[in-house]
């Protein structure tokens, strides 16, 4: 008695599976169909009326939502007032991703190359606890340490340093009356809050650099300094880039530490927020969000070309 | 009787690439049937067809004479030992032989016993509490062949399954597989590229080249009666005399073989040349000659005297060890 | 090359981890202070007593309970999506795959005041009044890629293998589902959505375009910082909300620690 070769489906079940393994394409579609469904529907579909309500204006008269098309509102963006608050907003994004790049540069080096077992799993955790923990708490964190009577006025108090917080303060432009009071302060905080996301991808793309390579490197004849330049910086550019975009990203979007620390002076994200809020112009609200799209897609076009995407 | 696996006119190509063309294959029940070939020859595509895990483009499958185009892999009662053995490292070595059993529906009890029974077939009695990730790369290959034999398939498939063991460990699973063949009489389809496993295992052996079958037969036909070129190559390191070195030597105008062992130094001889290099094998010595521009390879017994590199030696050869081959 | 950092390396190392961490310690200290009106360093005197007097505020419970609500709803959601959208892009190759993986990171690569406000603008087109369901439709977007992530990197370790090996022994695609992927996935699909719920358990920018008059702990904290009433309270709250993420977190990492896909790689 032997068994028979082919065995009978014996259910629903293989039934289905059956059908699945003829054709790989449906189970392909039914997988995929309730998460596209979702981002399309809900997220595309809000970015679209995003987009829409953009080209409509607002009457100067009544305050009320024309709903027909035009390119006014786009204009608007243009007004010195309105161009200010882009550019403003541009140049700290910039500021801050230069400034992650640097404090973060050493933080994943030493983590990728030199930390080992327990070190390297309190680096890790070291870096993924701010990156995780509460972002108002981070936000409040820095209230607490900028403030007048805070422990940096007192640190500089105690180390009799108080002349180098004073000439930072005094600084035309980014100075201002206190720390919590200055574009100093928001740079600070920013910097802060988003550097674990340049810590995070710079680590990992360091740590797809064969030490190998580095050998190989040291082997041909080239010192530190030139190991560094020509293979280690060339090797992690896509890990930087990779959090550069984050850090760019959520300077440009965030209106919530600008409003808690700083001068009164507006970024995109703030004017966004009380432009749909308190001011009624839902169309230049979305023409001013419109902004970061576009920075953004340009920026990740270009960062898709240096192969940052690997380092996601 | 029927045969256990018939390939009929089977092609499976991924874009412009083919990797099976137009293959006919009779795989005879309780056979032990080695599908041999270089990576990339088709050789895996093969198993895969059977398995049910590729889809032929085109051509037909038939297990025990049942066209098997519109059966998935589950219900083909086929099973497979895989190349990295693809243990589920969430279950123990007990759950890992028992889970055909469980799907099917099989109770606990009956489906632990016969588990049991399984590993101490392939000598793992005691291991079934321990999780893969304990066990080393030859048990953990014994854990692969209970749990699929436990199925009592009608086909076991074999991917390359030694192909991860240290050379000693190797022999004795040669010797072992054959045996259990033997004993459960199940016929064993196994994929490798590595010819002497091929030969000391398989009653008979398909060699691929490029998605093809270029020669089908026992071991000792295709080691004696090359067919093509790549097979002479291929399977024992046979040396290719081209169709002007086999005329020179009294054969015809067409490409031959000549094994290595098949020729002898002499005083006087066919062949020839200087010696270019000289290899020891343990069991003797393997001595390149070069004649015409031509590399020939001869093997020298331990005891026989062996020459220095760069003089001259002479070789002769019984003229029926002269293997002519069909190709042009 | 690989045995010794330079000292100015480790230096910087060890700087820049003080940095990321140095800021947080001192809301646990705040948390104690005597000080009630101004955040002056040193403070005078330490005290437990504020921790009685969060506690007895009424207006801090129903946004923590809002902010629960939301986040396991939201993580639930996630949960589902993530890994069925994981599942589709782990096995196989299809036209438009690479424009699905810039669908899913786009609600986190965008500035999330983006999200908030086309939500709203959606919202107010279609004249969906505001409600946690409206709150849950933007937490579960930005969460996707959470479980994604996680979920995704997983997959590509199962390789195929054991899948095929599970059908190979008879098992049909639900038995395999339930057998051999789960379990496998388990883990990862747990500190995925550990994550999730940490992160939309704190998130503030879209909730404050889809949240209408509710209010969510962050909100509810947001407010506080814009127009404080009570700081050592703030400070309290700002340290339960800080120990509330920490579990999660530290949770997701001992789940997933050791493999390539370490928890938490892509916030």
């Amino acid at each position: 008695m032997t068994a028979p070769a082919i065995i009978p489906p014996r259910g629903l079940a293989d039934r289905l599976t059956t059908l699945f393994w003829r054709h790989p394409r449906l189970l392909l579609s039914l997988l995929i169909a309730p998460p596209l469904l979702w981002l399309g529907v809900v997220y595309l579909g809000s970015l679209a009326a995003l987009l829409l309500q953009s080209f409509y204006s607002i009457d100067e008269f009544s305050g009320l939502i024309v709903h027909e098309f035009t390119l006014k509102t786009y204009g608007e963006l243009l007004r010195p007032s309105n161009a200010d608050v882009i550019l403003r907003t541009l140049g700290m994004a910039i500021a801050v991703t230069i400034a992650s790049a640097f404090i973060a540069f050493p933080i994943a080096y030493f983590a990728a190359r030199y930390a080992k077992g327990r070190w390297k799993a309190a680096f890790y955790l070291g870096i993924m606890l701010p990156l995780w923990s509460s972002y108002l708490v981070k936000v409040y964190a820095w209230k607490l340490i900028l403030a007048k009577e805070g422990i940096l006025t007192w640190a500089t108090e105690a180390t009799h340093t108080s002349w180098l917080l004073n000439a930072a303060l005094s600084l035309p432009g980014v100075g201002g009356n206190s720390l919590s009071t200055s574009y100093i302060g928001t740079f600070l905080t920013f910097t802060y809050v988003w550097l674990p996301f340049m810590i995070l991808p710079m680590q990992a793309s360091l740590e797809r650099v064969p030490n190998s390579m580095l050998e190989a490197a040291a082997d041909l004849g080239a010192t530190a300094r030139q190991t560094f330049r020509t293979v280690v910086l060339p090797l992690a550019m896509p890990g930087i880039v990779a959090g550069s975009i984050f850090t760019f990203s959520l300077t440009l979007g965030d209106y919530i530490i600008p409003q808690i620390i700083g001068t009164s002076a507006s970024f995109i994200g703030m004017a966004v927020y009380q432009l749909q809020g308190t001011a009624g112009n839902i169309p230049l609200a979305a023409a001013f969000a419109v902004v970061p799209i576009v920075i953004m897609l340009i920026y990740l076009s270009l960062a898709k070309r240096a192969g940052a995407f690997d380092a996601l | 009787m029927t045969s256990a696996v018939e390939f009929q006119a089977v092609s499976r190509h991924f874009g412009a690439t083919k990797a099976v063309d137009a293959v006919d294959l009779t795989i005879a029940e309780g056979a032990f049937f080695a599908m041999l070939g270089p990576s990339g020859s088709g050789k895996t595509t093969c198993l895969r067809l059977i398995s049910g895990f590729e889809k032929p483009t085109s051509g037909q499958i038939r297990i025990f004479g049942e066209d098997v185009s519109a059966v998935p892999p589950h219900l083909r009662h086929v099973n497979t030992v895989f190349q990295d053995y693809a243990l589920f490292p969430h279950m123990n070595v007990r759950d890992n032989v028992a889970y055909g059993l469980m799907v099917k529906g099989m109770a606990r009890t009956p489906r632990y016993a016969k588990a049991e029974d399984m590993l101490a077939l392939v000598h793992l009695d005691g291991y079934g509490d321990r999780k893969p990730a304990q066990l080393s790369g030859g048990q953990r290959q014994r854990v692969a062949l209970a749990r699929a034999l436990v199925n009592e398939p009608r086909v076991l498939l074999l991917d390359e399954p030694l192909g991860a063991l240290d050379l000693k460990l190797r022999e004795a699973m040669q010797d072992e597989l054959k045996s259990l063949q033997k004993r459960l009489g199940i016929t064993f389809v196994f994929v490798t590229h590595d010819q002497s496993e091929a030969l000391s295992m398989a009653d008979s052996l398909a060699v691929f080249n490029n998605g093809r079958i270029a020669q089908i037969g026992t071991p000792t036909d295709i080691y004696a009666h090359p067919k093509t070129r790549f097979v002479a190559d291929f399977v024992g390191s046979s040396n290719v005399l081209p169709p002007a070195l086999t005329q020179s030597l009294g054969g015809p105008t067409k490409w031959s073989s000549l094994r290595p062992e098949a020729l002898h130094p002499a005083p006087f001889g066919p062949i020839t040349g200087t010696v270019t290099a000289l290899r020891y094998l343990g069991a003797g010595h393997r001595v390149t000659v070069t004649t015409q521009g031509q590399d020939i390879a001869a093997h020298l017994p331990s005891g026989t005297a062996t020459p220095q590199v760069g003089s001259q030696m002479t070789l002769t050869f019984d003229p029926a060890a002269l293997h002519v081959m069909d190709e042009a | 090359m690989r045995s010794e950092a330079s000292l100015g390396l480790k230096i910087a190392a060890i700087a820049g981890l003080l940095f990321l961490h140095l800021p947080i310690l001192l809301i646990f200290l705040y948390a104690f202070t005597t000080e009630e009106r101004s955040f002056t360093f040193p403070p005078p005197g330490l005290t437990t007593e504020w921790f009685a007097v969060a506690w007895n505020r009424p207006d801090i419970w129903p946004p923590l309970y809002l902010s629960l609500q939301v986040a396991a709803l939201s993580t639930v959601l996630a949960l589902i999506l993530g890994t069925l959208v994981a599942a589709a892009m782990a096995g196989t190759r299809f036209f438009g795959r690479d424009q699905v993986s810039l669908l899913i990171i786009l609600p986190i690569a965008l500035p999330g005041v983006i999200t908030g406000i086309s939500m709203r603008s959606a919202f107010s087109i279609m004249d969906i009044p505001f409600s946690t369901l409206t709150i849950v439709l933007g937490h579960a977007t930005f969460c996707i890629v959470i479980v994604y992530n996680n979920a995704v990197a997983r997959f590509r370790r199962l390789s195929g293998g054991i899948l095929e090996a599970s059908a190979d022994l008879g098992a049909n695609s639900f038995q395999t589902f339930r057998f051999v992927l789960l379990p496998n996935l388990g883990s990862a699909l747990l500190a995925g959505g550990m994550l999730a719920f940490a992160l939309s358990f704190d998130e503030v920018i879209v909730t404050t375009f889809t949240a209408g008059q509710q209010s969510t702990l962050p909100i509810w904290m947001l407010e506080e910082l814009v127009r404080p009433r009570q700081r050592p309270v703030t400070n309290v709250v700002a340290m339960v909300v800080f120990i509330a993420t920490f579990i999660p977190i530290l949770i997701a990492y001992y789940l997933t620690r050791g493999g390539s896909e370490t928890a938490g790689g892509g916030k």
